[in-house]
């Protein structure tokens, strides 16, 4: 597509329609937020990176120690623990929750809305965006109830149906926990990829579909060729919106595990809360806030651009 | 004249200017007394003893102090355990509040410089010679916030120790008499077992597993042992014989089911809801919970002293402390006196308390006197050996993690000592 510019005879722009306001009114409009993204993101983020050059306890006066935390930082095996239970909780939160959430949103769009009608499929959205709604410490209390090794529901439904044997402790027990919290994380996760994959869906022209389908393309061909590809924007917004929440994963934590059993379930973001306020090193729980948020910043960095060029991609 | 882009630029530049000065500035304004008002936090249950007995003691400074309004606010333990420092460093902090002992706790504050030295007041109203030395301990710091010597910084109202609460059906149900050595109650243990019944109530995510390894290590230590681990007068080896005793016979114990594996995940309320609903017929935990299985066990129960054991888990109970940016001190100071007053103490007394001022022939409740004849017991033979996790700020959270590890099953006896022995090597003031 080419845009046509109107010039007049002397090659200058000319003015048509109300006159324009000079570009300085508008930067009044973005006043407000500019303030908010400095006092609530860039100072705090400056001070606790000044804080973490340093060996402050929360009060008195704060000793620089230079790159002291930092170096501590890297030696320190929970903290990497820490960091590798995160990786399993993007897979938890982010690359599960967006495969099984395609899924479903196409089962639903494709399947489900024409057997069965569009309030059925705003029912079994709603059911599935649920946990989303939840605040995540009842979520917590209730599934630690679920889990529980004696008089969980879970245990005892594996009783009832002759399954004894797969009786567990399932957040008791070091070598199962991080699946556990992830299990609850996908329940929590799903409702948000699901709610977005057929908003995206609603916008692919279904004469594709029926093009496909008097070509012969069976459902899977259908969702392959042209509902991925059309819906690709939509899965790299969720996939960097998820795997940020994952990284800084803190509240179902802190309410199912504690970071327990020894340490298998602790992540970065229940590293440094410990820190800071239960072992009061303010400037080493600084050290690993800093490193969190450079991460996570990398990495929608890049999840940003990897979406700019789907778009470019798609627009050419 | 500025444009309008060197305006918006202009206020930017102010407004941020004063968001930094503001978010660094000392938010501790402080001002004189207006002895108007005490400002007032703690944590106690309200149908705890030690809730009855604050509130009975609100009313009485009411009366005391016409004209005084008492501002009290209720708190969560882990919400002042966890803010604690912020607050008290800002112009937001009560005239008095109820806070946890030890060095890692009110030792940390104090060593701070967030309380105030209240050394005159006690001698002034007495409270030095109420309290027991034992119990004491906890009220005094020195400049490097360690317990037991320096200046007081906070006073307690009540004692805890911790006991063995048995289930006295449930022992005469499989023919167990009450034991009174370690020995028969590990035969009990073992009968209990052999009943498929796990005889010990547990929680492997909080306190009372690491209670069941400390009493462990106690049972084999002696003042000088408690005194090196908790207050630093020599060197701690989580290798010697004591400790190493105590992490080999939990381990022990786990194997021979004593302690439930599933127990891991627990908290410390499933682990008395477990003795409360009959489920273990031993707990092994602290005096808080008395009163309250006074008011649930609906079977006959009892309770002993760790046996073969001079040393048992306990001290003084929680602090008033005042804070130094407190507005009303000498109301904070006046308040913290009428706790101390025999009406009080004896009101916590019969409510299932411990208190450290009573007039004994006053409690009238018959268990409640046992519990508080046991207590003077241990305290006359200088039996209270504190908790394990105070010696080091964040030690709490590194005992669970470790102690969990030992009922999984992941982690071994010498790993768990090693692992104990690094973390309290780092956070103990160097000697």
């Amino acid at each position: 597509m080419t845009i046509t510019v109107e010039r007049g005879v002397t090659g200058k722009k000319t003015q048509a329609g109300p006159p324009r306001r000079p570009r300085d009114s508008y930067a009044l409009f973005l006043l407000p937020g500019v303030l908010a993204f400095l006092a609530v993101i860039v100072v705090p983020f400056l001070m606790n990176t000044g804080v973490s050059f340093t060996d402050w306890q929360g009060v008195g006066s704060p000793g620089w120690t230079g790159l002291a935390n930092y170096r501590e930082l890297m030696d320190d095996s929970e903290f990497w623990a820490s960091f590798r239970h995160s990786l399993f909780m993007v897979v938890a939160m982010a690359a599960l929750p967006t495969a099984v959430g395609l899924v479903l949103a196409a089962a639903l769009f494709d399947y489900v809305g024409k057997h069965f009608g569009s309030k059925t499929v705003a029912v079994l959205r709603a059911c599935f965006y649920l946990p989303q709604v939840l605040p995540i410490a009842v979520a917590g209390i209730v599934w630690s109830w679920i889990l529980a090794p004696t008089d969980g529901s879970l245990n005892e439904l594996l009783k009832a149906i002759g399954l004894s044997s797969w009786q567990q402790d399932w957040l008791g027990d070091p070598d199962i926990a991080l699946y556990s919290v992830m299990g609850v994380m996908v329940w929590v996760q799903i409702g948000f990829p699901l709610v977005v994959f057929m908003a995206g869906l609603q916008r692919v022209d279904p004469l594709l579909h029926e093009a496909a389908e008097l070509d012969g393309a069976g459902w899977w061909s259908r969702f392959w060729h042209i509902t991925l590809p059309q819906i690709r924007p939509e899965i790299y917004v969720v996939l960097t919106w998820c795997t940020i929440a994952a990284l800084k994963v803190f509240g179902a934590v802190y309410v199912l595990t504690k970071g327990g059993p020894g340490g298998a379930t602790n992540v970065p973001s229940y590293f440094s809360f410990t820190t800071f306020f239960e072992k009061t090193q303010v400037g080493y729980g600084a050290a690993i806030s800093t490193v969190l948020t450079v991460i996570i910043l990398a990495l929608s960095l890049i999840g940003l651009k990897l979406q700019t060029r789907a778009e470019e991609g798609d627009g050419s | 004249m500025l444009t309008a882009r060197r305006r918006v630029v202009a206020m930017a530049v102010a407004l941020t200017g004063s968001l930094l000065l503001a978010s660094c500035s000392d938010s501790d304004s402080g001002s004189s007394e207006d002895g108007k008002t005490l400002k007032l936090w703690h944590y106690e249950a309200p149908n705890s003893a030690m809730g009855q007995a604050w509130n009975e003691a609100i009313k009485e400074f009411k009366a005391k102090h016409p004209g005084v309004k008492v501002e009290f606010e209720a708190k969560g333990f882990e919400q002042i355990q966890k803010t604690a420092p912020m607050v008290l460093n800002s112009s937001d902090a009560p005239d008095v509040m109820e806070y946890n002992k030890g060095n890692a706790t009110a030792g940390l504050l104090s060593k701070q410089g967030l309380l105030t030295d209240l050394s005159a007041e006690a001698t002034k109203r007495g409270w030095d010679k109420k309290l027991t030395p034992s119990v004491r301990t906890t009220s005094m710091y020195d400049a490097q916030g360690v317990m037991g010597s320096g200046k007081w910084y906070g006073v307690p109202n009540y004692a805890e120790y911790t006991m063995v609460f048995y289930n006295k059906d449930l022992f005469a149900k499989y023919k167990i008499a009450e034991p009174k050595t370690f020995d028969e109650l590990t035969a009990a243990m073992d009968t209990f077992v052999q009943n498929k019944v796990t005889p010990l109530a547990n929680s492997g995510a909080e306190y009372p597993a690491q209670q069941y390894l400390y009493q462990l290590a106690l049972s084999k230590a002696d003042r000088a042992w408690v005194d090196s681990y908790e207050l630093y007068k020599g060197k701690t080896d989580f290798h010697d014989t004591a400790w190493t005793y105590a992490a080999d016979t939990f381990a022990d114990w786990v194997k021979k089911g004593y302690i439930g594996k599933t127990s891991n995940s627990a908290k410390a309320e499933d682990a008395g809801v477990s003795f409360i609903q009959g489920k273990s017929p031993i707990l092994f935990s602290g005096s808080w919970w008395y009163g309250r299985f006074v008011d649930e066990a609906k079977f006959d129960w009892g309770t002993f002293l760790w046996p073969d054991s001079n040393l048992t888990l306990g001290s003084g109970g929680n602090l008033w402390v005042v804070p130094k940016g407190a507005k009303n001190k000498k109301l904070a100071y006046d308040f913290i006196d009428i706790t101390m007053s025999k009406k009080i103490q004896n009101l916590l007394g019969n409510k299932g308390g411990v208190p450290v001022a009573a007039d004994v022939s006053a409690i009238s409740d018959p268990k409640s006197k046992a519990l508080i004849d046991n207590f003077n017991a241990l305290s006359q033979r200088d039996g209270l050996a504190f908790y394990p996790d105070w010696p080091v700020p964040g030690y709490y959270d590194v005992l669970v993690s470790e102690t969990q590890k030992l009922i999984a099953g992941s982690g071994k006896p010498d790993g768990y000592l090693d692992a104990l022995q690094e973390a309290y090597d780092k956070g103990a003031p160097k000697q």
